[in-house]
């Protein structure tokens, strides 16, 4: 199968007008032309094939909505190429804008003064979508996300989680082939975030619309992602399905070993102490070819050992550590 | 196309949803208008005319000029397109198969079609009934007018457009009102019809394209034009709308990519 989109050794750098601190800083900015480049992206590449969900995450300043914009052809990569659908992106915008939907978390492409079926029908003007198949769509996706109470209501009057569902909606009228999302769920409350993912998980399985949707929230990757692209400083760390990234991550288990007796401090070879409590005592297992096999071996059956407990650690621990571990090294250096 | 039909229909519309805008405007345009007339009567000062213009034409003048400045709000146009600029909304209007300039075109035409029915025609036929106003000079003229009226409002809308635009730029589009503003007060006749300028400055006036907003749909209302000269400055007219069309699609394309590459 050929993928939809092709990122081929993508970076976009952004070049920001040095500025000087201080009053005399001040005219100094107003008169050098003195440029500092920024990399938002950094040899970024990855294939994605139709009806694919891809989760796209990354902290703030990542990278991951200059990503979005260069796919729907607002923007133009610096090194690198970019095809979706068989196109150049921002050399056909027009062309591309007929065939994908995006939704911005935090701007709104919906009337501000308009109820909101009156956006919904000037978008069906903009994307000359047939009568038949407009009404067939808003008549399906109003019922799944629950629009019909307020589609007379004006944008200016809904709330967040009201507007976000219309958006989403909207994006979805014209059937595009690709459906990019910059953080849908942002400021949502839990009930409308769920029901967001419930919605964008079953068009994506239903109707076979590809996703990809850039997060801070791994929920929304667990509920519509099975696969997750990773970014962080503008560059890619991990590429692959969600239960891999542990590994790919090198993140520990946690080992609780408890004892009738305390044997007193032990160390192990295959696991690392990391606390003592006497008859309770906690390791971590940071290599992946040690299974609790080999410890039980190592510990053997003269230690009174009475229960053991073995904990995977969560996917936002394992983020979490993997961040903590790199701005540690950036402290170092 | 028929997008932007919407786009007008809706915006048109939407007026309709402020209600008390739209009285405060009313009271706000009577004011004007009596002042304008005001001023010319002051002018005159009891005469009945000033070199070959009655009293009587210049009140017309005055007035149709109401009709034409009362109805378009050009400022609009350029803070539409400047405050797309500066909130990066512009972004989302890249997303979409249509035209930014157009939609934001198209929608002022939506709005003044609004003001002119239930705002300036109204303001208009009050002060008309208080201090008089003449009719088109023949029926030639009166056809030529709306020609003419359309073709201003089309060359208003352009402008202020290719005015917008360059707040890609300067990145501040308040200023580029203002200064729309002070050339259109003088230069589109709004103020004073060129007859009274100074020469060469009137026969300069006559033929930058500012004169096609006020100046020249009014002179053609009161007969000043010979069918001949009306038919030539209405070509002239669309040429100056071409020009200004492909500017507008131009500076659009450059402000688009400017977007683009570096980045709303």
């Amino acid at each position: 199968m050929t993928a939809l989109i092709e990122a081929r050794g993508v970076s976009k750098r952004f070049r920001q007008h040095k500025r000087f601190p201080g009053l005399l800083g001040a005219l100094k900015t107003l008169v050098t032309a003195e440029y500092a480049e920024v990399a938002a992206v950094s040899d970024v590449s990855f294939d994605i094939a139709a009806g694919e969900a891809v989760g796209y995450l990354g902290p703030n300043g990542a990278g991951k909505s200059t990503m979005i914009k260069m796919m729907t052809g607002i923007l133009v990569p610096s090194a690198g190429s970019i095809s979706v659908l068989g196109r150049t992106p921002h050399e056909q915008r027009m062309a591309n804008a007929r065939q994908i939907g995006v939704v911005f978390g935090q701007r709104s492409q919906l009337w501000w003064d308009l109820p909101v079926i009156d956006s919904f029908t000037l978008h069906q003007r903009i994307y000359d979508i047939p009568e038949a198949r407009y009404a067939d769509n808003l008549k399906r996706f109003s019922e799944l996300l629950d629009l019909t109470p307020f589609l007379d209501r004006a944008v200016r009057q809904l709330s967040l989680g009201q507007r976000m569902r219309a958006e989403i909606v909207m994006s979805l009228l014209h059937d595009p082939k690709i459906l990019f999302l910059d953080e849908p769920t942002i400021g949502l409350d839990v009930v409308a975030k769920d029901a967001v993912r419930k919605f964008l998980a079953e068009i994506n399985r239903e109707r076979g619309v590809t996703i990809i949707l850039t997060t801070h929230d791994l929920q929304d990757i667990e509920t519509i992602c099975p696969r997750l692209i990773m970014v962080d400083q503008s560059r890619m760390i991990f590429d692959g399905e969600l239960r891999n990234l542990r590994a790919a991550l090198g993140s520990s288990r946690r080992l609780m070993l408890e004892f009738l007796t305390d044997p007193g401090p032990l160390e192990l070879k295959t696991a690392k102490l990391t606390s003592d409590e006497g008859l309770r005592k906690h390791y971590l297992l940071d290599r992946e070819d040690v299974s609790l096999v080999h410890v039980l071996g190592e510990i053997g059956s003269d230690r009174g050992l009475k229960d053991i407990a073995l904990e995977e650690p969560g996917i936002e621990e394992v983020i979490r550590t993997f961040y903590q571990g790199r701005n540690a090294a950036l402290a170092a250096t | 196309m028929s997008a932007y039909v919407a786009f007008a229909q809706s915006a048109f519309q939407t007026q309709l949803a402020y209600r008390n805008e739209v009285w405060a405007n009313l009271f706000g345009k009577l004011v004007q208008v009596f002042a304008r007339v005001a001023i010319w009567l002051a002018v005159y000062a009891g005469a009945t005319s000033i070199g070959d213009v009655s009293l009587q034409q210049m009140v017309t003048y005055a007035l149709l000029g109401g009709v034409i400045t009362g109805a378009i709000r050009y400022e609009l146009i350029i803070s539409t397109i400047g405050n797309a600029l500066k909130t990066g909304d512009v972004a989302v209007w890249l997303l979409k198969p249509v035209s930014f300039p157009l939609y934001v075109i198209v929608s002022e035409l939506g709005r003044a079609l609004f003001r002119l029915v239930f705002l300036v025609v109204p303001t208009v036929t009050v002060v008309a009934l208080v201090y008089g106003m003449l009719p088109p000079a023949s029926l030639f003229d009166g056809v030529m007018f709306v020609a003419y009226l359309l073709l201003g409002y089309a060359i208003t809308c352009l402008m202020s457009a290719l005015f917008g635009l360059l707040a890609f730029w300067l990145l501040t589009s308040f200023s580029l009102e203002w200064l729309m503003q002070a050339i259109l007060n003088l230069l589109s006749g709004s103020l004073i019809p060129f007859w009274f300028f100074p020469q060469p400055f009137g026969v300069i006036a006559e033929h930058l394209p500012f004169a096609w907003i006020v100046y020249y749909p009014a002179a053609v209302w009161l007969g000043r034009l010979d069918p001949a000269q009306s038919l030539l400055y209405f070509g002239i007219g669309l040429l100056w709308a071409g020009l200004l069309a492909l500017g507008v699609a131009a500076l659009w394309r450059l402000a688009s990519t400017r977007v683009v590459v570096q980045g709303g």
